[in-house]
């Protein structure tokens, strides 16, 4: 662990943002002055989230203000993806908030709204991602909520009132089980290490996981796992998920989905991994396992009946974080790897959609698929790159949906789960036939005739084609720096050195890392590696 | 001993001033009564402190009587007096009667849980701790069943309240900057939630829970 001042540095930039925005007056200035300021702030977030992770990667885990935040491979997969994800749909805001504004949606006070919002959102995410103090990390969690509960209801129309109401209130709720969870691990860590000062952090409770009280710590686990599971979406708490997403700002949706979901989902994993050593895998993989594939049976057939682009795309991360719990639930090398790269793949597909879903409603000025016919026509920069997501999303290779997919699937397959898996195979089809639906009808359907056929500005699309190069390219060859960070992170869950290579499986050999002694990609380590749970007591 | 004592008998306090918060006509009388409650909550903070010898827990005590016992019921007062719905009346699925039935079933069933406990620390304060832990669902009862969602913001702050006491009987020395961290969160929550509630009743002429059904499916 290094002392490093880059922890606090990130989380500072966007807060002195959100407070600067928040006090410059709305008449006064120009928006572009709130949006310069806005690109600077997640412009910021980036370079530092890039800077974080070469540390990380090259070996070091970053502590700051007597290690109350900690920054390790882990959680330095959050705060990347939050850097990376933040700056495009922060860049993406800008285009889509103008033709808001143009259009009469929103007016200036809003937009400033909006803006300051948007980087106290960045930065309560980050807290949650690099806090190591367990209390922190509840209380950024629930700020979470706050920071974004104004942007889901930002249009302060009927129905975005009601989702952010529902919004708020089912989250601060369920995140209070959470807290309830966090007390329970706190005060079973306090009593067991007879330290009170230490106990309060995830560090120290987790090398000391061993010697916990276990039904405590069970308890605590089903707490957490109720109230970050509320947050991160999992059925059956996600009745918040499908109005706050279709509600709220498309950037804002991309950012909910992509990011604050897999927020939540590292605080369930920080606890997994002590609830793994305090009581074994049995207990926490059999409730995530049942909550996974709930979630994913559910949501398969939500997302097919419904008519709301948007709403579509909701379940889909409902139906994808249950994808993710199940890889958690699996467990061993490949199943944590899996749902690791899961996590990126998904944020990136999910902003790359939800932005897509922004072209529509700023062309077609509607989200039902019904009244979206011929995207590929009238505008075709957005049809195809709408396309391209949902073929990804759907799992198709060479996108990088496919790659996570196949590896949890081998991980289910090596650990015996032949029924669940099987069972979790067909329910995906039905996802993939609501997937071709869209592209079928809605982006190569006939476009309505007296609709101009004219593409929205660069602004909207630059962000989505560096998102859909994104996916590509992590589709086509997992990069060997985000290999070794998951590889590294899948050591951190697992604590051990059992990692595999986290590739796609067509990589060779040689994009396995020297540090991890394997020698094959994921496919030969499929019938190599002892699994996690074989070798767990 | 006695201090002991005296920790469980307020925490029984906390049970009925929870009952009054939740079956109260009125927001606004609500927040009165959820102000006597959080002032129980600092008597047994007080209690505790004096009983386990805990510095930090005389600061919560402070910061809890300035956050829970003024801070909140005044938002919570002014946000909420102004607002009323007299279509949906007191806005209660259960009867009174009913509820009380329900919340002893509830400190009943926590008491059972609480008993399997083995910590030292939780042997002598087991009843408050039963109570903590009652208090907590019977906030998360009154959210599900009240219509009103000014009364279902009372439901969050009485499951903070639990949580909150839960943490002190548990871990009575944990830093003072945690519990700071923690009301200030629920500071900003009642802020939000009453912003909210406020926008919601200008726009919806409504305060009912039922009648928030536009997004569906």
């Amino acid at each position: 662990m290094v002392s490093s001042n880059l922890p606090l540095l990130i989380l500072c930039g966007p807060l002195a943002v959100a407070v600067v925005i928040f006090l410059l007056p709305a008449r006064g200035l120009s928006t572009k002055c709130f949006e310069a300021i806005h690109l600077a702030s997640t412009i910021f977030v980036l370079a530092l989230s890039i800077t974080v992770a070469g540390h990380v990667i090259a070996g070091d885990s970053l502590t700051a203000f007597g290690d109350w935040f900690y920054i390790d491979s882990l959680g330095c997969i959050f705060v990347s993806l939050i850097g990376i994800v933040g700056f495009l749909t922060g860049l993406y805001s800008i285009g889509y908030i103008r033709h808001d504004l143009e259009s009469g949606l929103l007016d200036r006070g809003k937009v400033k709204l909006y803006y300051g919002f948007f980087s106290l959102f960045l930065f309560t995410m980050l807290l949650a991602a690099t806090s190591n103090n367990i209390v922190v990390m509840w209380v950024a969690i629930e700020a979470t909520t706050l920071g974004s509960a104004f942007l889901v209801g930002l249009y302060g129309q009927k129905s975005s009132l009601e989702a952010a109401w529902k919004y708020v209130i089912i989250c601060t709720v369920g995140v209070a089980f959470g807290l309830y969870g966090t007390v329970l691990a706190y005060a079973n860590g306090s009593e067991v290490l007879g330290n009170s000062e230490g106990a309060i952090l995830w560090t120290t409770l987790a090398a000391h996981a061993a010697s916990l009280d276990p039904t405590l710590a069970k308890l605590s686990f089903v707490f957490v796992l109720i109230g970050f599971g509320t947050k991160a979406g999992i059925f059956p708490m996600h009745a918040w998920l499908p109005d706050a997403h279709s509600e709220a700002p498309s950037p804002i949706s991309g950012l909910l989905s992509g990011v604050l979901l897999k927020c939540a989902i590292l605080v369930i994993i920080r606890y997994y991994i002590i609830t793994l050593k305090a009581v074994g895998p049995e207990f926490p993989q059999t409730l995530l396992l049942t909550l996974g594939i709930l979630s994913i049976a559910v949501s398969a057939f939500l997302i097919y009946v419904q008519h709301d682009f948007k709403r579509k795309l909701a379940y889909h991360s409902v139906e994808h974080i249950g994808l993710i719990v199940l890889g958690l639930g699996i467990g061993g090398p490949l199943g944590i790897g899996g749902a690791l790269l899961h996590t990126v793949n998904h944020s990136l597909t999910k902003a790359l959609l939800f932005c897509g879903s922004g072209n529509v409603l700023m062309k077609y000025g509607t989200r039902d698929l019904q009244s979206v016919k011929g995207i590929l026509r009238v505008a075709p920069v957005t049809g195809l790159l709408i396309m391209g997501g949902a073929l990804a999303l759907a799992g198709f290779p060479p996108f990088n949906v496919f790659v996570s997919e196949f590896l949890i699937f081998a991980a289910g397959v090596k650990q015996g789960y032949y029924v669940l898996m099987i069972v979790c195979a067909l329910l995906f089809t039905i996802t993939v036939a609501a997937l071709i639906q869209i592209i079928a009808e809605s982006v190569l359907g006939k476009s309505p005739e007296s609709m101009p056929k004219r593409d929205v500005g660069w602004l909207s699309l630059a962000p989505m084609v560096i998102l859909l190069a994104l996916v590509l390219a992590m589709g086509v060859a997992v990069p060997q720096p985000v290999s070794r960070l998951l590889q590294s992170a899948t050591n951190v869950v697992l604590d051990d050195h059992s990692a595999v290579a986290i590739t796609a499986p067509w990589q060779t050999p040689a994009a396995a890392t020297p540090q991890s002694g394997v020698q094959g990609g994921p496919v030969a380590l499929v019938t190599d590696t002892p699994s996690h749970s074989e070798t767990n007591p | 001993m006695v201090g002991f004592q005296l920790i469980n008998g307020l925490a029984g306090l906390l049970i009925i001033t929870s009952l009054l918060v939740i079956l109260s006509d009125r927001p606004g009388n609500s927040a009165r009564f959820y102000a006597l409650q959080s002032l129980v909550l600092v008597a047994l903070f007080l209690a505790l402190a004096e009983a386990t010898d805990s510095h930090e827990l005389y600061l919560w005590s402070a910061s809890a009587f300035v956050t829970k016992v003024v801070l909140v019921p005044l938002i919570m007062y002014r946000a909420f007096s102004k607002l009323s719905d007299p279509k949906l009346g007191s806005g209660a699925v259960l009867s009174p009667a009913l509820s009380v039935v329900l919340a002893a079933l509830v400190v009943i069933l926590c008491y059972s849980v609480v008993s399997g406990v083995s910590l030292p620390a939780a042997a002598a304060i087991k009843p408050a701790l039963a109570v903590s832990l009652a208090h907590f669902f019977l906030g998360l009862a009154c959210i599900v069943t009240q219509r009103n969602i000014l009364k279902q913001v009372f439901g969050y702050c009485l499951m903070e309240n639990g949580s909150h006491l839960t943490l002190a009987l548990l871990a009575a020395k944990a830093p003072e900057l945690v519990e700071v961290g923690i009301a200030t969160d629920a500071i900003f929550a009642v802020v939000i939630m009453a912003v909210l509630g406020t926008k919601i009743f200008l726009t919806l002429h409504t305060l009912d829970a039922r009648q928030l059904t536009t997004l569906k499916g």
